[in-house]
């Protein structure tokens, strides 16, 4: 951890002419982009299929993250249940939990709607959302930020020395995202969901049950925020705030790989890893969130479809 | 109206204390929702940038106050927030949709991480000292004001050709250009005039703190606007105002004392109101008269 301590030292505005780019920096930037981005772009492609296929923007995704981050630390630590095993809880159950809110919350606003006033509606309801699950968290586990440690031992690979939590997180979010992206390309309910974005009425008249396919993609969408952040409460503290700042980037990185656009996502999520922990290294940790932004308004600038839209 | 108007003319002389910060507080909420609502209403361009026009407001205020006599600060407040308008509308209300909508969301964070950066990387310090603030009344009328011209421009402005345009703009923006109406120029000039509002609104409330920092630049601030305004009716001038003092009193009585039971509820009654009062607090008045 030395070498990537000194690199961080100094912060600033003129730091960054002062670091040289070595080797190893540049071996840092890389895994830790890449360790970063891979979080994001599961976290993206559920809020990618929400928003993609309905055009709901669902601001209350990142709670969803929050939710799952909270439950595994509960099981974690009141139950001693291996975090990774907990996945296989948090997924099914939030999966559960956005089939009935579909049902329950959008697919009544989407039967019924004029497609003009749906997107402002939508966003509506899903602030609510944000406000119920937000201090519905902030009633079970109060404002105190908590968090466990799991695996937080060092990797060492060409000189420089990675966490093994976050490699393993940032592994089984990419491949959950890659396993995701091949049954759309493979499966027949795939191609039900990417005729539904592509040609909505076409695909109607083609037999596709649109609601029964929103309502499976908003599940899928939650389920995939919901393990994201079970393997996010292995990483970082949790408070009941965390979700916010995950929708945002959510929002940037499904923006940056084209709406409905999922192999776009993946890799937008990845670039954005990559950006961000670059800004970090090379000035200071505010520059973050700025080069982030930057890099998105440019894109919404010069190529309002996203980087890899068609 | 006069009644109302009177009644609050008279107000910061009748009132304790306390009411008269809360009923303060609400005429700012009702000056940003209804500024919110003249642009955002007729256009359908879901603006989330009403935190960073508020903020950018505020600092200026902060900056200038110890150099300016009092309203100047607010007039030089609703001048930077409008300028910050004009490079953004240029640069984003190409953008239809969601997009238009992601981009004005990150403006407030955006603003803030840029100010953090600068200052502590340039000037070397965080945050800056409101000294010597104007009195509560001073505050007031100004506030009260700002409001007053937000509603009046609210009121006047889809009697103009402007507002027809932006009913167009709304409608199909394709359209309205075929039809001769200068769309970019119109949208970026009205989506100023309202984060002029909100600038004077930010300006006029910075000196109730003494003490401002970046988080100024508050994105709750949009969501609340954009929850107040969609409340009452974004299409007419009397919903956000209702959605405002509604949601103002609300909020201004009950989160001290039951903050998360009290966040949690208004985002049930959120949740109710958009599946069961399509056209807010507004549409129901008018269903009920029908």
């Amino acid at each position: 951890m030395a070498q990537g301590g000194v690199h961080r030292i100094g912060g600033g505005a003129e730091a960054g002419l002062g670091v040289t780019l070595s080797p190893t920096l540049l071996l840092d930037v890389v895994v830790g982009g890449f360790t970063t981005g891979g979080i994001y772009a599961l976290v993206a492609l559920g809020l990618n299929l929400q928003y993609g296929l309905m055009r709901v923007l669902n601001v209350a995704h990142g709670e969803f993250l929050m939710l799952g981050a909270y439950v595994t630390f509960s099981l974690h630590t009141g139950w001693g249940v291996n975090p990774l095993l907990t996945l296989l809880i948090t997924g099914p159950t939030a999966f559960a939990v956005g089939l009935v809110l579909h049902r329950v919350l959008y697919a009544p606003l989407l039967a019924g709607e004029a497609a003009e006033s749906l997107e402002s509606r939508s966003l509506l309801l899903s602030f609510g959302l944000m406000f119920v699950l937000q201090n519905a968290a902030l009633l079970i586990w109060s404002a105190d930020l908590r968090g466990y440690s799991y695996l937080a031992i060092p990797l060492r690979w060409l000189g420089t020395v990675f966490p093994a939590n976050r490699v393993l997180a940032a592994a089984i979010a990419l491949a959950l995202g890659a396993a995701f992206y091949l049954y759309l390309r493979g499966s027949l309910t795939g191609k039900a969901v990417r005729a539904l974005m592509q040609e909505p009425e076409g695909a109607q008249l083609m037999g596709i049950q649109t609601s029964r396919i929103h309502g499976l993609c908003f599940g899928a969408g939650i389920a995939m925020s919901a393990v994201t952040g079970s393997l996010v409460s292995m990483l970082f503290e949790l408070t009941p705030f965390m979700g916010l700042p995950y929708t945002v980037t959510a929002l940037v990185v499904v923006i940056l790989g084209g709406l409905g656009n999922m192999l776009g996502c993946i890799l937008a999520g990845l670039l954005l890893g990559l950006v961000e922990t670059a800004g970090v290294y090379l000035a200071s940790s505010d520059i973050r969130l700025i080069s982030s932004y930057a890099v998105l308004s440019l894109i919404l600038i010069l190529k309002p479809s996203g980087l890899f839209g068609r | 109206m006069a009644v109302l108007g009177g009644v609050l003319l008279a107000a910061p002389h009748l009132l304790p204390a306390y009411y008269r910060s809360l009923t303060l507080a609400i005429l700012a909420d009702v000056a940003l929702a209804v500024a919110w609502a003249f642009f955002s209403g007729p256009t359908r361009y879901l603006s989330l940038a009403t935190g960073a026009f508020f903020g950018a407001g505020a600092y200026t205020t902060a900056v200038v106050m110890t150099r300016l006599p009092w309203p100047l600060p607010v007039l030089a407040a609703a001048a930077v927030a409008a300028a910050m308008a004009l490079l953004v509308g240029t640069l984003a209300l190409r953008l239809r949709g969601p997009y238009f909508a992601v981009f004005t969301f990150g403006l407030a964070e955006l603003a803030k991480h840029t100010l953090i950066w600068y200052e502590t990387g340039v000037t070397g310090t965080v945050g800056r000292l409101l000294l010597n603030p104007p009195g509560a009344v001073t505050l007031y009328y100004t506030v009260l004001g700002v409001a007053a011209l937000a509603v009046g421009t609210a009121v006047w402005l889809p009697r103009g050709r402007w507002g027809i345009a932006l009913v167009g703009i709304g409608a199909d923006e394709e359209r309205a250009e075929t039809l001769g109406i200068d769309t970019t120029r119109i949208k970026i000039a009205v989506f100023a005039l309202s984060a002029a509002f909100m600038g004077a609104v930010g300006g006029a409330m910075a000196p109730r703190w003494t003490y401002l920092d970046p988080q100024v630049f508050n994105p709750l601030v949009s969501f609340q606007t954009v929850i107040m305004a969609l409340l009452g009716g974004a299409t007419t001038v009397i919903g956000p105002v209702l959605g405002a003092v509604f949601l103002g009193i609300l909020s201004e009585t009950l989160l001290l004392q039951f903050r998360y039971v009290y966040m949690l509820s208004l985002g049930l009654v959120l949740i109710v109101v958009v599946l069961l009062l399509p056209a807010g607090l507004a549409g129901l008045l008018r269903r009920r008269r029908a």
